[in-house]
């Protein structure tokens, strides 16, 4: 199956990261070479290979503070390269790799780097607390114009009607939920660069304050400082490449109506990507060794447990429940940084694929899932939504 | 319990009529002159068989909650919290589903499945925003 697939004549070749931090001290601009410089080099590269340059999301888009940093001409200017691709968006991004990958593919880049640059550390510092959507901007503009005006003026208030619509459905309780959180910060004790590493109890968990019901503070992704680079190469560079991982299969897909409130089944989220991406490769989900899932959110990590086919359909309670299965020895390790809940929000998947390609290299240091083949990485959930395999060079 | 703290909404040509209304207290969604079938937002294109034609269509009659959340966290300075958002769909009307406040009952009793009344309450900037009542045989 599959020899055409463009994404196979993609490779991962680098990823790098800043300085990672809830505050770190360095602009944007600063953050975003680093990264960049980083990544480069950990694919064997210099900066004179790279011609295709992209990132996430493009300038001006900054309805949460600290969210959007930079622009690309000015990162283009500073690494004095020259470019035959760029990408800026912010509606499509389904998965960070999706971009280059096609980019590379169809020859119009041999070599593109993608970045996130977030300073969400510094700017819920700045507002005394995580700060409200929209608050860069004097109106509610598009789809935000249906949520900011009564009050959902967070992803978190936009995400949890979902998670109480699916423990309502399922029966899945908090306490079972706990277990991803607290699994995962196991998992950054082993990170020397996750935000959170002290360890995590289900009852420090049930104790913690609500922010919007069912979701308590343990259950949202940590606003940092950083920045992530991905570097994505021409399948045919690999004899010039320190440590490729492969594209195995990915699909991005906008399904059903793409709004948050508006989402039909909120029980049921990712399975269009899920399915599309499954479609590509003949691997199944019994053949993947460490998974790397959107977790903005406790429950976004559930949707794609249960879409990806880790579990069934209401069964993820079930399913994390106690912490070994997801565990570092477990069937399916998750998150094995930390994910977005303790590593911090690194922000669109950027995090998590930059641990999926150290995992598969057995570059993951003291969190090294042990032998690991194929890696699977997911994106977001809710109506955006990406899905994809990495596997071993 | 004050709703007036907050970000007021953009208003474009497709949604100037619901907010005008909103202003009288009616819920009004689009309708399509074509097929008859409702939506909302309102996108001035029919979802189900893509006519232009969409027409004003008010909503009355009871509601029912899909999901809510009670949301503790004061997002700016003085936000009233905790309150209860819910989004509300309509027996009757398929393709429609509303968010908005919930008032009548203390927010920690919001609870999938209860019956509301349709309702506005003044909100940011001036505009009235969707505020469901707890309808007497709700709970």
């Amino acid at each position: 199956m599959g020899s055409d697939l463009f994404e196979r004549r993609a490779l991962i070749s680098g990823v790098g990261q800043s300085a990672i931090g809830r505050q770190v001290g360095r602009s944007g601009l600063a953050l975003t070479i680093d990264a960049i410089l980083a990544a480069v080099q950990d694919a064997g590269l210099g900066l004179d290979d790279i011609d295709g340059l992209a990132m996430f999301p493009g300038g001006g888009a900054a309805n949460l503070p600290g969210y959007a940093n930079g622009n690309l001409y000015e990162v283009q200017d500073a690494l004095g390269v020259a470019t035959t691709w760029r990408q800026g968006i912010v509606e499509g991004m389904s998965l960070p790799f999706y971009g280059p990958a096609q980019a590379v593919a169809t020859g119009q880049a041999r070599h593109a780097v993608i970045w996130r640059t977030v300073k969400e550390g510094s700017a819920s510092r700045q507002a005394g607390g995580r700060p409200a959507y929209g608050s860069t901007k004097p109106v509610a503009e598009g789809p935000l114009a249906w949520l900011l005006p009564i009050g959902m003026l967070s992803p978190v208030c936009q995400v949890a009607p979902y998670a109480a619509r699916y423990m309502h459905e399922f029966g899945v309780s908090r306490e079972q939920l706990a277990w991803i959180p607290v699994t995962q910060r196991a998992h950054a004790a082993l990170n020397p660069d996750a935000v959170y590493t002290s360890p995590l109890t289900v009852e420090d968990y049930l104790g913690s304050r609500v922010i919007s019901s069912p979701m308590c503070l343990y259950d949202c992704d940590v606003p940092v400082d950083g920045a992530t680079a991905i570097v994505v190469s021409a399948a045919e560079t690999a004899p010039d490449l320190r440590a490729p991982v492969r594209i195995e299969a990915m699909a991005g897909v906008v399904e059903g109506r793409p709004s948050w409130e508006q989402w039909q089944d909120m029980g049921r989220v990712g399975y269009g990507a899920a399915a599309a991406m499954w479609a590509r490769t003949s691997l199944r989900p019994g053949d993947v060794d460490v998974a790397e899932l959107y977790d903005g959110f406790t429950i976004e990590a559930v949707w794609w447990l249960e879409a990806m086919g880790f579990c069934g359909t209401g069964e993820a309670g079930a399913f994390v429940d106690g912490g070994t299965r997801i565990g570092l020895g477990g069937e399916l390790p998750l998150n094995t940084w930390g994910g977005q809940l303790s590593g911090g929000r690194l922000h669109a998947a950027f995090g998590h694929t930059a641990e999926a390609v150290r995992q598969l290299r057995g570059e993951a240091g003291a969190r090294q899932v042990a032998g690991a083949q194929v890696a699977a990485v997911t994106n977001v959930g809710g109506f955006e939504a990406g899905a994809a395999l990495l596997t071993r060079f | 319990m004050d709703a007036t703290t907050g970000i007021p909404p953009a208003v474009t040509e497709e949604t100037q009529v619901f907010w005008a209304a909103a202003r009288e207290g009616r819920l009004v969604v689009e309708g399509c002159s074509s097929c008859g079938a409702e939506s909302f937002p309102p996108r001035g294109m029919c979802r189900s068989c893509r006519g232009r034609a969409m027409i004003p269509v008010e909503i009355t009659g009871h509601g029912v909650v899909y999901s809510f959340t009670v949301n503790y966290q004061r997002w700016l300075p003085d936000l009233e919290v905790p309150y209860a958002i819910v989004l509300v769909e309509f027996p009757g009307h398929p393709g429609v589903r509303v968010a908005g406040r919930l008032r009548g009952c203390p927010p920690e009793q919001a609870a999938i499945g209860m019956a509301v009344d349709v309702g506005f309450e003044p909100g940011p900037g001036g505009y009235a925003i969707p505020s469901f009542v707890v309808a007497s045989s709700g709970i």
